[in-house]
């Protein structure tokens, strides 16, 4: 599971470098014809757009593994031990049911739909359940890193081959 | 009846913040429990993931992985150290001269880097072993550092701002950039009004005079850092460029001028693109399941139950601008700016609307005020940062804070009832 993880890691951060690079030149790109070519792109923007929601939402993915999301943790910094670990396990639990019933579940209804009745996108031509299926992709990795973390957590209370720690605090 | 939603969604909410779970994801738990109150669990699951797409869809939010982008080239382009000289230049000479360089720099990287946490480690981790060195006490370098740290969220080019015109509506961004100058430089002149006086007190020393050809030196080499505010500003006040493609444009200016200064590597940029999407994920995210959760809040009227209520408990325009500033203060200290601007804009914006206040300068006072927020325990993102740098705890930061802590609520008090400070620039170039 952690050399999966790590494999994971390393391709969202790949895929999250080339996206931003994509965009600017993308946007850069826009700018030139507008003002050097004097004959602006007509998809560059909708392009842009579509690679913000890929970012953003892959970014968000990555950002669970990383940890980087901003929470108010004073709570699980007071508690130590044993209940720490029981808070930490329920807050990626409560990350996981978000993301799989909204992101999972509802993105890929929504993918469903909008393939079902053909939307395609104005200027690209491209159908807008690809561009949705952002959504489900990365509420299925954010699942997969609330798992690993529960496992972490898991791992700490239990070391294999011995009980949990004498002087958990509790 | 609308007032059983309104409870589900803030006990979720609060309940989910207390414990710990990531703002984003508290967010958009809270918005989907409501909506299932009043809707099936397919229709409102699905919808919930629509706004969150559709809410990324949009061109003008590029701006702000772009400037971070450009942010982070100029962080390690050497900026910094060009700009703290000019701040040297500039106001050295006053007492207590190395806390005034402080903010003048603060102000100017600030403004460029577009980030208060930025701002606080590159000028913090240069100026707090000279006042050091200098004498002064470490906590009071630590405190001018912080708070000085957050007028860069004021003047623009501004992150914040750009997040505040997406769930304001589409509030101009051109407009809110002018309108965030003089505000910005009001916060900067209190303060350094306030280190003044410290200075005098506590007989800090001042900075021996530059000759001319010094300053003029300085200023020369932080021109082409200058330059790039010009080309972003004057192109978008102009009609040039867009928020967003003057941002790329900072993009290739800041990475030409990075190269030019030998600082980084074309091989560095992998690296720099992946710390921008760090920081990007998480106020993408912030704004995906916010749209979410506003599209709710819209649905149940929530807006105008919270207005009611606020009009029940006081007529006086005045006074219900002092308490939307009372609790945002209050929601500040624990929740960083981006989610407080997401979640209480579109509850507060129609409020002061129906007072007759411009949306622009509703955005203004806002920032101004979370501002504070930034640098107050328990949560105070650049408050963490200044302190780490310093190598001091929180506890003795808190008293030379207290003073500055007075002269940004002096500013937000100045903001809030002088609207023309706001307004005046924008309305100037016509907006």
């Amino acid at each position: 599971m952690n050399k999966l993880r790590q494999a994971i890691d390393r391709s969202l951060g790949w895929l999250l470098v080339v996206l931003m690079g994509a965009a600017v030149l993308n946007v850069l790109w826009q700018v030139f014809t507008r003002w050097v070519l004097k004959d602006p792109s007509s998809y560059t923007e909708e392009l842009a757009r579509y690679l913000l929601i890929w970012i953003g939402l892959l970014g968000a993915a990555y950002g669970v593994g990383q940890k980087l999301h901003l929470a108010i943790d004073i709570l699980p910094t007071a508690l130590s031990g044993r209940k720490q670990r029981a808070l930490n396990i329920v807050i990626q639990i409560a990350v996981a049911a978000f993301s799989f019933a909204v992101m999972v579940v509802g993105g890929m209804r929504l993918v469903w739909l909008t393939l079902r009745f053909d939307q395609v996108s104005a200027a690209l031509g491209i159908p807008l359940g690809y561009v949705y299926s952002a959504l489900p992709l990365s509420g299925v990795l954010i699942v997969f890193y609330a798992a690993c973390m529960i496992a972490d957590e898991r791992a700490v209370a239990t070391p294999p081959g011995q009980a949990a720690e004498p002087n958990d605090g509790a | 009846m609308a007032i059983v939603e309104v409870l589900i969604l803030v006990v979720c909410f609060i309940v989910t913040l207390a414990m710990g779970v990531p703002i984003a994801f508290a967010i958009g738990i809270s918005g989907v429990v409501t909506l299932l109150v009043s809707m099936d669990f397919m229709p409102a699951v699905t919808t919930v993931a629509q706004r969150m797409a559709t809410g990324l869809d949009s061109f003008a939010i590029l701006a702000i992985p772009f400037f971070i982008l450009a942010g982070q080239l100029m962080n390690r382009g050497g900026i910094a150290r060009r700009l703290i000289d000019l701040a040297k230049s500039m106001v050295g000479v006053l007492p207590g001269g190395l806390a005034h360089v402080n903010i003048m720099a603060a102000m100017l990287f600030g403004s460029i880097s577009g980030s208060s946490v930025a701002a606080a480690s590159a000028v913090g981790g240069v100026m707090i072993p000279r006042m050091d060195e200098a004498g002064y006490d470490r906590g009071f370098g630590a405190a001018v550092n912080i708070t000085s740290a957050t007028t860069g969220l004021v003047i623009p080019p501004s992150n914040i701002l750009i997040v505040y015109s997406l769930a304001s509506g589409g509030v101009s961004i051109a407009a809110l950039f002018l309108a965030g100058y003089l505000p910005g430089m009001l916060m900067g002149l209190s303060l350094m009004v306030v280190s003044g006086f410290i200075a005098v007190r506590k007989k800090y020393p001042r900075e021996k005079r530059l000759r001319p050809a010094e300053i003029v030196r300085n200023f020369v080499d932080a021109l082409p850092s200058l330059f790039m505010l010009l080309v972003v500003i004057g192109g978008i006040v102009a009609g040039y460029f867009t928020a967003t493609e003057a941002s790329a444009v900072a993009v290739a200016y800041a990475l030409v001028l990075a190269l030019f200064y030998r600082e980084i590597n074309i091989s560095d940029l992998p690296d720099i693109l992946l710390e921008t999407s760090k920081t990007t994920a998480i106020v993408m995210l912030l704004i995906a399941t916010s749209m979410g959760l506003s599209w709710v809040m819209a649905l149940e009227n929530i807006p105008q139950n919270v207005s009611a209520g606020l009009i029940g408990l006081a007529e006086n325009p005045i006074v219900i601008l002092l308490i939307i500033n009372v609790l945002l203060l209050a929601v500040g200290t624990f929740m960083d700016m981006t989610p407080a601007v997401l979640i209480f804009t579109p509850i507060f914006l129609p409020i002061v609307q129906d007072l007759g206040m411009d949306p622009v300068h509703f955005g203004i006072m806002m920032v101004v005020n979370l501002c504070v927020g930034l640098c107050t325990p328990p949560v105070g993102s650049v408050l963490f940062v200044g302190c780490a740098l310093a190598g001091i705890p929180i506890t003795r930061v808190i008293r030379p804070l207290l003073p500055l802590f007075a002269a940004m609520i002096v500013s937000l008090m100045i903001v809030t009832y002088v609207p023309e400070l706001s307004l005046w620039l924008p309305r100037l170039f016509g907006f």
